[in-house]
């Protein structure tokens, strides 16, 4: 036992000692963040990047509990990095969390991943528009099964029924705590529809067992029989994106060798190939072209969560 | 038959030394952070997943299936031995199963618990190889209205475990409830009871309370009681092995635990931890000597320590059937397939037939490797209860505070351990029963969530909750539960009440 | 069946009902502050809170009986001096763990509850327990790649 046990541990001791990065997956094991974390974890090591890296995970209120410890433990350290994305965006704006982004520093968006609007494949409703008619008719009537309230789907949720002149107050909006279990929900008919990434549901897809009414990014996405939102006449464009930040207080030159370095990460094979695994789409994007995208998605978010009425 | 000779050559894949070597490796490593109190499987398979990347996809795939059940074994041994559960699934295991080990017998009540796992799992694989179209299909059929009735079943039953005294039970259960409402509210995003802490907002974590209350409070309660430094616990009385009796009474709850167990693993919102409650009451219920409940009996280990693996085996179900990650753990698993570049979906039994079929063979022998690890460690593991009670318990508490800083490294989550801590020794203190509380942190959000899903969907119309025929099924065992203990008392109420003056010093 | 003393109540008893209903108070004064949409249940985020209030303040009015009635379980008289060395030991771990770093903010942890159980000198079960927390160290974060917090003494090695 003793010497198995010694055999494991120094297989696993492989790996070289100097910790390079500790990365803050702001999620429980298992969730995207915490998928994004790793994944960076495994490239920064195998294209010998970053000498050792860890994952930390801080679970909790869509990262805004990680974000909050992350401004306090991050100042002026440079191998602190945390992983938020838009879902981020929302929850800083629903908790009234005392800490937000503007208090770290954005390195760079990673992935971006469309939110599809699926309906089970018994279901009557055969395109958007039928699902917005029935909105119309009852909104009440249309439950929709999708992650934790003020969160991504739920977000798009809204913005739907406000293109669609319907009262986005007015929602029936049933969140799940896990994609699990909000898939199987959908499956099993409980609700009317669903929202999700689109990655999620993409083995029921082909399977026929869901049917996919629209996507919510701008462009169509190839080898999916769907149209955008738009395309399908409502107004709507929202991405479910995933980025890197470091901590407050960082010198530029220390910026500039983190960025340079998740940029040698980004633009490696096993990155693209790890992204293709996952259904992601590479959004890799840095400096001022970042920050202007990520103050357009804020006040983009704050506006229709106080629509939604989920922020007074 | 095709599923017989696929399954027999991912058995023949699997049993190649290099792999054998490699489930060890796998099951050792599992053990070893399962072990931890705090980190559940979800974590251990996350921090040990790259160790798999780096071999070949069939050695990878069967060092993971040892890792997984590794952490899911991992668990149930401190809970019996040091009454320190390391996870939400392993809560119940600990009120038998210390007792056991306090009385000695703490070699049976592991040996109980290990084949049982390995019985439950072996089962639940062979179910999983075999049935789980048709199980997926009823899982799916299950709606809020139907989990909320489960829920139901749960709360009644588990009053089984409330302990000798109605008031302090239900004070115990209210207390979880009570610390089940903090946090952000799923429905509505809106935070309740957090005062304006962030580090409410997630809620409580249920290992954290779980740590605290049995080992931290536990420890606080050994140090105070000047009655408890006279008491000798003595490792082993009798045999480190179980006897024939213990077989004979430990058979049929391993068998009703996998009855349990598989069909709420499989359900998208069931959960080991629920199963093992419901394994529980249903030992008491059925048990010949249900006094003995409380005291240390075997039933009470052996039913849910196979009820929590044979609902480890269930959540592949819709995993590999649906792709439907319907656990923390699912989901890392999800990651891990595909890495090995497989996509779990309805398509996965048609399109990867080998390698699903290689990982139920690698389950199976990982099953098996641990069953071959765990079984001549027990004479060992019986000897941490004969180090001195000082080192000991400032082992517990290293131990304690390591896993709940590995999980979650905050100063935060350190104050709630000692926080906790204290409620836990002033529970002791005052006869309350521990388990409940926790019960109560586990089922509250869950029932709660549950109704309001159900009644969200009926706009209001609280019709649906008595609409589905299993539903109504689950009501009805819940009127059963209730009623048959109540009537046996009844009857028998002469013979307990001696029994009960019998025991009282 | 316990018998217990009907004269005088039992007063820790009392204690524990004022928590009770104190803790129904709370949550009621918390839920009562939400701001609450209409939601289609019916069934908002305010009724479960309240069941919970509710049957805690039922408790309570129980358990003020059984404090009356003297109903609860004799207790034996405890001593409090080894449990404040445990809590010290889990405070002094909490708030130096992070400069300290882990091997030795659980060295004193350990050193502390082994003195609790009144084991002693204190330096050389510190001794002891860094040691031992400084292997287990090794084997998670090193090992295993479990995050735990590096001080000086971790960083000396690696």
């Amino acid at each position: 036992m003793r010497i198995l046990l010694t055999a494991a541990f120094i297989g696993a001791m492989a790996v070289p000692a100097a910790a390079d990065y500790t990365i803050m997956a702001p999620a429980a094991p298992g969730g995207g963040w915490d998928q994004t974390a790793r994944t960076m974890q495994a490239v920064l090591r195998d294209e010998g990047i970053a000498e050792s890296v860890q994952v930390v995970n801080v679970p909790g209120a869509g990262g805004t509990i990680g974000l909050a410890q992350f401004v306090n433990q991050a100042r002026s350290n440079p191998e602190q990095l945390i992983v938020g994305g838009y879902v981020m965006v929302g929850a800083i704006e629903t908790n009234n969390s005392p800490v937000n982004l503007e208090m770290v520093t954005p390195i760079a968006r990673l992935t971006g991943e469309q939110l599809a609007v699926v309906v089970p494949a018994a279901s009557e409703i055969e395109t958007m528009d039928n699902l917005v008619a029935r909105l119309r008719e009852n909104p009440g009537a249309v439950a929709w099964a999708g992650g934790s309230a003020g969160g991504a789907d739920h977000i798009l949720a809204g913005l739907i029924a406000q293109a669609a002149d319907v009262d986005p107050t007015l929602i029936n909006y049933i969140a799940f705590s896990g994609g699990g279990e909000a898939l199987a929900a959908i499956l099993g008919g409980q609700v009317t529809a669903g929202i999700s990434g689109y990655s999620e549901f993409a083995s029921q897809v082909e399977a026929g067992e869901l049917r996919v009414l629209a996507l919510s990014g701008e462009e169509p996405v190839e080898g999916v029989d769907a149209p955008t939102l738009r395309d399908a006449g409502l107004d709507v464009a929202l991405e479910n994106w995933r980025m890197v930040l470091a901590g407050p207080d960082l010198t530029e030159e220390q910026v500039a060798a983190i960025t340079a370095d998740m940029e040698a990460m980004a633009t490696s094979d096993s990155w693209q190939e790890a992204l293709a695994a996952r259904g992601w789409v590479d959004r890799f994007l840095t400096g001022e072209e970042l920050e202007q995208q990520l103050a357009e998605d804020i006040a983009a978010t704050q506006a229709i969560l106080r629509d939604i009425g989920l922020v007074q | 038959m095709d599923t017989f000779v696929l399954l027999a050559q991912g058995l023949a894949g699997a049993m190649e030394p290099m792999n054998l070597l490699y489930a060890l490796i796998g099951v050792t490593i599992g053990t070893a952070v399962g072990v931890l109190p705090g980190i559940g499987p979800a974590l251990t398979v996350a921090l040990l997943l790259p160790v798999t990347y780096r071999l070949d996809p069939g050695g990878s795939l069967i060092m993971f299936a040892g890792i997984y059940y590794g952490g899911m074994y991992g668990g149930s041994t401190t809970s019996i031995l040091l009454n320190t559960p390391g996870e939400s699934a392993s809560i119940i295991t600990a009120l038998e199963g210390n007792k056991m080990a306090r009385a000695g017998r703490g070699g049976p009540a592991l040996a109980t618990a290990a084949i049982g796992s390995f019985v439950a799992g072996l089962l639940a694989t062979l179910a999983l190889a075999f049935v789980a179209p048709w199980v997926v299909r009823f899982a799916l059929s299950l709606g809020p209205a139907d989990y909320f009735a489960l829920m139901v079943l749960a709360f009644v039953t588990v009053s089984a475990a409330l302990g000798d005294s109605a008031l302090r039970g239900l004070t115990a259960l209210f207390i979880g409830l009570a610390l089940a409402t903090v946090g952000i509210d799923l429905q509505t995003g809106q935070a309740r009871m957090t005062f304006g802490i962030p580090d409410l907002l997630d809620g409580i974590e249920v290992t954290t309370l779980a740590v605290a209350l049995f080992a931290v409070g536990e420890t606080l309660k050994m140090a105070a009681s000047p009655s408890a430094g006279a008491e000798k616990i003595e490792a082993v009385k009798g045999s480190v092995w179980m006897s024939r009796e213990d077989w004979k009474r430990s058979w049929k709850p391993w068998l009703r635990g996998t009855l349990i167990g598989f069909p709420i693993g499989s359900m998208p919102a069931g959960g080991a931890d629920v199963a093992s409650f419901l394994s529980y009451s249903a030992e008491r219920s059925f048990a010949r000597h249900p006094e003995e409940f409380g005291n240390g009996a075997i039933e009470g280990v052996a039913g849910p320590e196979a009820a929590n693996n044979a609902s480890a085996a269930g959540t592949l179900v819709p995993l590999l059937t649906l792709g439907l990650p319907t656990t923390a753990t699912a989901a890392i698993i999800l990651a891990a397939f595909q890495q090995f570049g497989l996509q779990p979906g309805p398509l996965l039994f048609a399109n990867n037939a080998e390698l699903v079929w290689s990982l139920i063979a690698s389950l199976l022998v990982a099953n098996l490797m641990l069953i071959v690890l765990n079984l001549p460690m027990i004479g060992l593991w019986v000897r941490l209860l004969t180090i001195p009670r000082h080192w000991l318990y400032a082992g517990i508490l290293s131990f304690a505070t390591l896993g709940t800083i590995g999980a979650n490294p905050s100063v935060f989550e350190l104050g709630l351990l000692l926080a906790f801590g204290l409620l836990g020794y002033g529970l002791r203190r005052f006869d309350y029963p521990i388990a409940p509380v926790v019960v109560g942190l586990i089922l509250g959000p869950l029932a709660e969530q549950q109704l309001r899903r159900a009644l969200a969907i009926a706009q209001g119309d609280p019709v649906i909750l008595v609409s589905s025929p299993v539903a109504l099924v689950l009501y009805g065992i819940a009127i059963v539960a209730v009623l048959v203990p109540l009537i046996l008392r009844l009857r028998g109420r002469g013979k307990v009440l001696a029994q009960l003056a019998s025991d009282e010093d | 069946m316990s018998t217990g003393n009907p004269r005088r109540p039992d007063r820790p008893v009392l204690v524990i009902a004022a928590a009770l209903f104190a803790l129904a108070a709370l949550i009621v004064w918390q839920t009562r502050e939400m701001q609450v949409a209409a939601t289609y249940a019916r069934v908002g985020p305010r009724q479960f809170p309240y069941v919970v209030a509710a049957g805690l303040a039922a408790l309570g009015v129980g358990t003020v009986i059984a404090a009356l009635r003297g109903s609860f379980p004799e207790r034996e008289k405890e001593e409090f001096g080894p449990m404040a060395w445990i809590v010290a030991g889990l405070v002094i771990q909490m708030l130096i763990l992070r400069t300290a770093g882990f091997s030795v903010a659980t060295g004193i942890l350990f050193a502390l509850s082994a003195r609790g159980f009144g084991r002693r000198p204190v330096w050389l079960s510190f001794l002891i327990g860094t040691v031992f927390s400084f292997l287990i160290w090794i084997l998670f974060a090193r090992g295993l790649q479990l995050s735990l917090p590096a001080g000086p003494l971790e960083r000396l090695f690696f």
